[in-house]
């Protein structure tokens, strides 16, 4: 169900409005990128980005696109703004977060533009809440320059193979050791903890894996701590595919399908580890 | 029989002679539990584990072959060590009970999960579990609970000794939880109050143990004949009987000093618990069954009106293999103290 927001009162019209009929499609796309607070939102025609960044090591990138929204409409060439994630999911879920088959809370969302709050109209059953969140400059976002003729080894998985792998990763490691190569081990998942080393490795026939690209053995090493919170995204996901290129920048691009069979991207990129040290057994 | 395959190869090592046969190695388990975490995703998902060891490296790895062709590999430090040898006869308990762990599961349902320690009382009619509680304990904001059983709920029921023993509960849960897990009953052996208890389960494939040192108190009677002697434990393996105790480890009660009179030791008794779960890995060996003789052969101390004990981890171990290593156990009440070394064989747990 969705319902007018009030004309402005200086007739400018919104820059950004969106209607979305179950706020959990969006919410949901958005908790799997927030690892911290703030989020630099972007808004075209073809749909929503939100992107948080950390450590200028590692970016997630959330993609709604228009098509998931009942309207969406953006009236200049773009709209970027920045705001406080953590605020806007609590918001989206001001209902509560758990789904009782049947109920969905609706979504009405406005932007007047530079300088203004963004405004979120939600309802549930009756009841509506209106929420006014402050929005921010925003700020320069990393450009990984990660396109496809760059990818030097690729793979894609099935999410289901890699969740209890990533949620079992040893935390007391620093790093996490990807290992990629047209031989053996093909694709490896190694840490170094206080007891010991640990691998996980998949064969290129596995039944989880649904393509193998390696041209190259490439073994880069990443911040745990910086990658840990993509067990999210992989979660929710069905498929995931990594990427590496030849200085060893990491893309991890998450296919999502929402209740309504939707198809979304969640994608993270990471730098690789500086502090290299010799592999130890 | 447990393992589809099983290899050993001895390294001899000229120095260690008597550990030819055997490579005694602890990890630590924070490090060992992840490689087996969800026992039920694991039967869904593993076909086969590998357990290797290469003792040049100080490694054990765990290889796990799963579902899809994914292996997962582990490689864990250890560290070689002494391992404690419990030094208990169960055969010589005059107590022993035998209980499918599903009883023993529901008995302990009933005691808060806070519980420290409990009480098992038996008479030859009678088996009560209650919780135990220190003699200053306001019982006004306490619940205490006691359980009793009739002598029929036990698949073995053997008597010799009136006893009520005291021990810990945490400890205890995590074996119950075992034992349901392989689906074998528990036997208990045990005796007096201050005389060590034994929780163990057999099977054809596995053997465990879990023994634990019991609460001695002072009893109020005037009698001293009925208090529980107390035990000089040695501080080393080559020095077993050192009364004057020169280690000043926790477990040594001849530092406290001497009392009289009828009061419990209260804040001995409370310090002695809490350092029990700390007295693990220690080089110690004691001598159970000999205190009366002992204590009385002793003209150095009065009996004390303490609390001591003494923890031991859980022993456990495969079945001997064709070579027939030697469980090194010192079990008998024997007067002969001077004789006992880590070395001497004798009955097997």
């Amino acid at each position: 169900m969705s319902f007018s927001a009030p004309p402005p009162a200086s007739g400018e019209p919104y820059v950004l409005s969106a209607s979305l009929d179950n706020a959990r499609h969006l919410s949901s796309l958005l908790r799997a990128v927030h690892f911290q607070d703030h989020a630099t939102c972007f808004a075209t025609a073809s749909g929503l980005r939100v992107t948080v960044e950390d450590a200028k090591c590692i970016q997630a990138n959330a993609f709604i696109q228009a098509e998931i929204f009942q309207e969406f409409a953006v009236q200049e060439e773009s709209v970027m703004f920045r705001i406080n994630l953590s605020v806007l999911l609590d918001c989206l879920t001001i209902f509560g977060t758990s789904s009782l088959p049947g109920t969905s809370t609706a979504l009405r969302m406005c932007y007047r533009g530079y300088g203004y709050p963004l405004m979120l109209f939600l309802e549930e059953g009756g009841v509506v809440t209106v929420c006014k969140i402050n929005t921010q400059e925003p700020e320069d976002l990393l450009d990984f320059d990660f396109c496809s003729t760059k990818v030097v080894n690729k793979i894609i998985l099935q999410s289901e193979g890699l969740r209890e792998a990533f949620a079992e990763l040893d935390m007391t490691s620093e790093v996490l050791q990807i290992t990629m190569s047209p031989d053996k081990p093909y694709f490896r998942l190694s840490t170094f903890g206080n007891a010991g080393s640990a691998h996980l490795d998949y064969p290129r026939d596995s039944d989880l894996m649904e393509a193998f690209h390696c041209n190259q053995t490439q073994t880069n090493r990443y911040k745990i701590s910086l990658l840990k919170p993509s067990t999210k995204a992989l979660a929710l996901s069905c498929k995931v595919s990594i990427r590496t290129d030849a200085q060893g920048f990491l893309s991890l691009q998450y296919m999502i399908r929402n209740e309504d069979g939707q198809i979304c991207f969640v994608e993270y990129y990471c730098c690789p580890d500086e502090n290299i040290t010799e592999a130890e057994l | 029989m447990f393992f589809q395959h099983y290899c050993w190869t001895a390294v001899s090592d000229p120095c260690h002679k008597e550990k030819e046969l055997s490579l005694p190695c602890k990890l630590i388990v924070k490090a060992v539990l992840p490689v087996f975490r969800c026992a039920n995703v694991l039967g869904r998902n593993v076909e086969k584990c590998s357990i290797s060891t290469s003792p040049s490296d100080h490694h054990i790895t765990f290889q796990l072959l799963c579902k899809h062709g994914v292996v997962k590999t582990y490689n864990l430090t250890f560290q070689e060590c002494d391992p404690l040898q419990a030094v208990f006869a169960k055969h010589m308990c005059p107590n022993i009970l035998k209980v499918h762990s599903r009883l023993l599961a529901d008995v302990m349902i009933h005691f808060p999960t806070s519980q420290e320690e409990i009480t098992l009382s038996v008479t030859p009619v009678k088996v009560c579990f209650k919780s135990y509680t220190e003699e200053d304990t306001d019982f006004s904001r306490t619940m205490v609970t006691e359980i009793h059983l009739s002598p029929e709920e036990f698949d073995y029921f053997q008597v010799g000794v009136d006893s009520e023993v005291t021990f810990c509960l945490k400890e205890l849960r995590g074996l119950l939880a075992f034992s349901e897990a392989t689906g074998v009953p528990v036997s208990i052996h045990f005796d007096r109050c201050g005389k060590p208890i034994a929780f163990s389960i057999e099977d054809v494939l596995l053997e465990a143990s879990l023994i634990l040192a019991t609460l001695c108190e002072a009893q109020k009677e005037a009698d001293s004949q009925e208090r529980c002697c107390p035990q000089q434990w040695g501080s080393s393996e080559t020095h077993p009987d050192k009364p004057s105790g020169d280690e000043p480890n926790s477990t040594d009660i001849s530092k406290h000093p001497q009392r009289d009179g009828n009061a419990p030791t209260n804040p001995v008794a409370k310090q002695e618990v809490k350092s029990i779960p700390r007295v693990t890995g220690r080089d110690v060996t004691g001598r159970a069954g000999t205190a009366t003789a002992e204590a009385a052969g002793e003209a150095t101390e009065a009996p004390y009106q303490k609390f001591h004990s003494l923890f031991f981890g859980a022993v456990s171990y495969k079945e001997k293999d064709a070579t027939g290593h030697t469980f090194q156990s010192l079990a008998t009440a024997s007067d002969t103290e001077e004789d006992l070394g880590p070395l001497q064989s004798s009955p097997v747990l």
